[in-house]
């Protein structure tokens, strides 16, 4: 297995404030990782150092081999890591196929042709409509973002970031705020996700990460205090301690 | 359905709105021949309206397109009819060149300005686009050796129109010039903000960080769309110098950047034909009502943008736009 | 030497005047965000009103300030309730928009019902003449418009710092929706904040008359400066508007009077330069 992503020893601080401390972990293709950790314990702070909208301290990453430590933000985007985004972020006023068709031409380096017609674009044409359709989303492919399902706008973002061609994808919350019947649809999307990625993900739905992830990495406080197999994890007494009390009291989500 | 017939319904649409763009075109064409024909006497006004047409047009491709708050557009308007009407003066006489000169006169004025005042966003980028227009207003008054000063830019006598069609006392020629050019860079715009580029800005203009997120660098793409805003403005200050003979030191003003953005608002920021419905509206009730009284001409205005402001955000080209949803049967083109 | 203390005071003089007024536009955009340029149409109003006063009504200028002043409050207030309110948290575009078109349909009105024309605001004998201060002698409008400065700036920082409406105001600022959970009824806040702005742009408008002249198109004119200084000085922030205030006032008094065909150049290049290093203003907080 090649390691597509690795971080050595990321860390952070605000003045005293350390939100990252010696963060170290590699992911490989077809990784399926999940991050997890109580609120405040530096998940959302970790993908901004990772994705670069946030400067390390010190530290070291490496995509697929090249350091890209001090490279801008687009650049680690261009060289495919890719991440969604907590809250959707997609263009309200935007049809949904447009959407698609930007991240793709933007891929192919097409994005800024000032002539003519997006869906003339061979790549555009071919795999804006069938990742529309596997995803669901095919029949809302006119609609303005505005007039679709919060659960449809999930989707959304991850066809955007899927037609980006990640080879490291960073999900954050890819299913909070959607209702159960619509997080099914984002669940198998989420099964789907081609092989050969590597995926890392935060969510707070306990069900999902163990269904999802093969690996596990609990953070807390800025710092890894544990990682393996989920039901290691899971049976952990330190990550039972500080995380997972009321789960193990019976309470589905955390 | 089957998979075959949901990716053409995902693709289709777009080439009604090829013949629509085309339709549009020739509607503005006909528009404008109409009135030379209506209103003969009336030709020096409708010159004006056609290069405010240029100007805010440019402005929609920057506020309407990408987002961006600007109250110091005539900077290039500016730069484009003090560069037609100089290299006139200094003997490049044919109008054709002089246009040119003018949009590139705008262009780069675009890409500086741009360069500056997108290097921030919100208030502070306001502040910076009127303090530019301020400082250039100042610089042309200053440079009266070549701007002519505050007596403004004189004895600009354009050559005819292809050596054919001299520049008549009635100002024929120099409409019909005008029409011509605005139906071509009309048609120009219109497949520029349906191209891939154009689908970017509005992205921008939407949510710059998703935009980014997708490997866009941000900064570059809105300098190229102010550099080519720049050019379109250019050639409605080039049109104003060659029509009009002169040019004066309130063609590169505040008040003027902040009059485009009234117009662009009134008609409909987001849309090309909403920049001309603004535009044309604008100029005719300004040219009789502020002849009659300048104050109520303000008061007019004011309350005419607070009510677009608060009741109709899209401008005055929502209407006929609902009208055509209708008739069309309810499907809506959001992408447009 | 005689000169430079002639500039300095009228730099000073003129830097005052732009502080009175856009102090108010400053805590407005501070508070509620909203990039107000009809503030120099609230100075106006209150100049129209002082005019009217002075000059139709015969009062003196003590009673013409306060009824400028408690007048304008009262006709411009509808405002804050029937469109502002509407704006706080709009885009700057929409903010622009809308309070231009406030701004003309201000001129607008304010001409048709005073007529268009000049307004002279009489002063009195008082701070009309010259006072001799020793080293030599100055007019008295300067160094009243400078004592108002100091006064309302003064007057300001107690507010802010030390009454319980300075308090509920920063922390409205800080987080409104926390300031309204603890009981801050943070709509009475801002309505109160708009009738201070106007109160002080009105205040301004009247005793800085001497120096930014009451005209038909007053609001217009000086609709840019008003703003520049506020931008500079950083929304929200009395010494940073204080700062910018003064500071601009002698770059634009020196540029005039050393460089007087390119005074205005200097004075937007200065603002050019400021706001690409200081974007949030020289003092200013973070502004969303």
């Amino acid at each position: 297995m090649t390691i597509l992503l690795k971080v050595e020893d990321l860390s952070r601080s605000f003045g005293g404030l350390i939100v990252a401390s010696n963060i170290s972990l590699a992911l490989e293709s077809g990784d399926r990782a999940a991050l997890i950790g109580p609120n405040g314990a530096g998940k959302t702070t970790f993908i901004n150092l990772v994705t670069g909208s946030l400067a390390p301290s010190s530290g070291r990453i490496e995509l697929a081999g090249k350091d890209i430590t001090r490279a801008a933000s687009v650049e680690r985007v261009r060289l495919g890591l890719v991440r969604s985004f907590q809250v959707s972020r997609v263009f309200r006023e935007m049809a949904v196929r447009d959407h698609v068709a930007l991240a793709i031409l933007q891929r192919e380096g097409k994005s800024g042709r000032m002539f003519g017609d997006p869906w003339k674009i061979a790549a555009v044409a071919s795999e804006a409509p069938a990742i529309l359709e596997e995803l669901g989303l095919a029949v809302v492919a006119h609609e303005p973002v505005s007039q679709i399902a919060y659960g449809q706008q999930r989707l959304l973002e991850l066809a955007i970031a899927l037609v980006l061609r990640p080879k490291v994808l960073l999900l954050d919350e890819p299913a909070a705020g959607v209702p159960r019947g619509e997080a099914r649809r984002i669940e198998q999307a989420l099964a789907r996700l081609p092989s050969d990625i590597a995926v890392l993900m935060i969510e707070h739905d306990i069900d999902l990460v163990f269904r999802f992830a093969r690996r596990v990495i609990v953070l807390a406080a800025g710092r890894i205090i544990c990682e393996g197999p989920p039901a290691a994890v899971a049976a952990d007494p330190h990550v039972r301690e500080v995380y997972l009390g009321s789960y193990a009291n019976g309470s589905r989500s955390v | 359905m089957t998979s075959a017939s949901i990716a053409d319904s995902v693709k289709e649409k777009k080439t009604t709105a090829l013949s629509s763009d085309l339709i549009g075109t020739l509607a503005i064409a006909v528009l404008g021949g109409a009135a030379y024909v209506v209103f003969p006497d009336d030709l020096g006004l409708l010159t004006r309206i056609l290069a405010a047409a240029f100007f805010v047009l440019s402005l929609c491709l920057v506020t309407g397109i990408c987002g961006i708050a600007t109250l110091g557009h005539a900077v290039m308007y500016g730069a484009g009819a003090y560069a037609a009407g100089y290299f006139c003066v200094q003997g490049l006489t044919d109008p054709i060149a002089l246009i040119v000169v003018g949009a590139m006169a705008g262009a780069v004025m675009g890409a500086v300005s741009g360069a500056i005042i997108l290097r921030t966003s919100g208030l502070p980028q306001l502040v910076l686009s009127i303090a530019l227009v301020q400082l250039m207003h100042a610089a042309a008054n200053k440079a009266s050796s070549i701007t002519g000063g505050s007596d403004g830019l004189i004895g600009i006598s354009p050559a005819p129109v292809l050596g054919l069609f001299a520049f008549d006392f009635y100002g024929r020629t120099a409409y019909l010039f005008g029409l011509v050019l605005l139906v071509c860079v009309f048609a120009v715009l219109q497949r520029l903000v349906r191209s891939p580029f154009g689908l970017l800005c509005r992205g921008i203009m939407q949510d710059r960080v998703r935009v980014a997120a997708m490997g866009v660098s941000v900064y570059p793409v809105l300098i190229r769309m102010y550099t080519i805003s720049g050019a379109v403005a250019g050639i409605g200050g080039a049109l104003i110098a060659i029509a009009t003979g002169v040019v004066g030191l309130d063609s590169v003003s505040f008040a003027w950047s902040a009059e485009a953005l009234v117009m662009l608002v009134l008609g409909g920021a987001s849309s090309l034909y909403g920049a001309l419905i603004g535009t044309v509206v604008f100029m005719t009730f300004e040219h009789f009502v502020s002849a009659a009284s300048p104050f109520h001409w303000l008061a007019i205005v004011g309350a005419l943008l607070i009510a677009v402001v608060l009741f109709l955000p899209k401008g005055l080209q929502s209407f006929p736009a609902r009208f055509l949803v209708k008739l069309r049967g309810g499907r809506r083109d959001h992408s447009s | 030497m005689q000169t430079a203390f002639g500039i300095a005071l009228d730099a000073l003089a003129y830097g005052m005047v732009l502080f009175i007024i856009s102090i108010g536009l400053s805590v407005m955009l501070g508070l509620m965000r909203v990039v107000n340029l009809a503030h120099g149409a609230f100075a106006m109003v209150g100049g129209y009103f002082a005019s009217y006063v002075t000059g139709q009504l015969g009062f003196g200028y003590g009673v013409a300030i306060a009824i400028a002043v408690v007048m304008s409050i009262v006709v411009l207030f509808p405002l804050e309730v029937l469109l502002y309110r509407r704006i706080y948290a709009a885009s700057e575009l929409t903010q622009v928009l809308m309070t231009i078109g406030i701004t003309f349909v201000v001129i607008g009105l304010m001409n048709y019902a005073f007529g268009p024309t000049m307004k002279m605001i009489a002063v009195p004998d008082l701070i009309s003449g010259p006072v001799d201060l020793g080293i030599r002698s100055v007019p008295a409008h300067r160094l009243f418009v400078i004592v108002c400065g100091v006064v309302i700036a003064s007057g300001l920082w107690f507010m802010m710092e030390k009454t319980t409406f300075g308090i509920k105001l920063r922390a409205t600022v800080d987080n409104p929706a926390m300031a309204a959970a603890l009981g801050v009824r943070t709509e009475w806040i801002y309505a109160s904040t708009f009738a201070l702005a106007v109160a002080l742009g009105a205040f301004g408008g009247v005793v800085g008359a001497e120096i930014l002249p009451i005209e038909p198109y007053y609001a217009l004119r000086y609709m840019v400066t008003f703003l520049v200084v506020v931008s500079i000085g950083g929304a929200g922030s009395i010494l940073g508007a204080l700062v910018a205030s003064l500071g601009l006032g002698l770059i634009d008094t020196v540029g005039k009077y050393f460089i007087p065909n390119l005074g205005e150049f200097f004075f937007y290049f200065a603002v050019v330069i400021i706001v690409l290093v200081f974007p949030k203003g020289l003092l200013g907080r973070a502004h969303a």
